[in-house]
């Protein structure tokens, strides 16, 4: 079977990091940027509907706690939802109301939107350097 | 505010949208995907919470 050869990579709007970190930033920015519009777009719809409702649910964007492994893990997902965290932070939304019966729910809902906008960042590298072609 | 199931509902319709479009190119693969996961979600969290139903909390 012929090897297929690497398509070339696409021009890029930005240096690659930059991108990327633009993709971390606002979810769907860096699709958006590399020109896939529609995607972009529903990407954002869904992360900021995720983060929302999780915050909404008295859900918590969980720091580092020394002796809690699992708080690392939460942190860093959380911070996966790029500004959204700060603004979140900095309004007083995503304190966490522990005897709220949807607090799980809100944790579940924030820790996700960070998720998947991290899968964003990989797909953002992915289109990028020519891995991906739409 | 919402019950746990609708949350339940409204989480996996993020998701499966989410992954499909993620991962899918055509409109109809991205259709096709998008049923298969939100089905998987939604009826494998009522399944499990049958399986779970003989195991009370103390």
């Amino acid at each position: 079977m012929p090897e297929s050869t690497p398509k070339p990579a696409p021009r890029l709007p930005l240096p690659l990091p930059a991108l990327m970190a633009a993709a971390w930033l606002v979810p769907g920015l860096g699709h958006l940027l590399l020109g896939r519009r529609s995607r972009a777009a529903v990407f954002a719809a869904v992360i900021v509907v995720a983060f929302v409702v999780g915050a909404l649910l008295q859900g918590e964007l969980m720091f580092p706690q020394s002796g809690d492994p699992l708080s690392y893990l939460a942190f860093i997902a959380g911070l996966g939802n790029g500004a959204l965290f700060f603004v979140a932070r900095f309004l007083g939304f995503g304190q966490g109301v522990v005897t709220s019966p949807s607090y799980e729910f809100g944790n579940t809902f924030l820790l996700t939107a960070g998720m998947m906008n991290l899968l964003l960042v990989l797909d953002t590298h992915d289109i990028a350097v020519g891995k991906k072609d739409w | 505010m919402l019950d746990h199931f609708t949350l339940m509902v409204l989480h996996a319709l993020l998701i499966a949208v989410f992954f499909a479009f993620l991962w899918k190119r055509e409109k109809q693969e991205r259709w096709r995907y998008f049923w298969k996961v939100f089905a998987a979600l939604v009826l494998g969290a009522v399944a499990l919470g049958w399986l779970m139903y003989p195991f009370p909390r103390p």
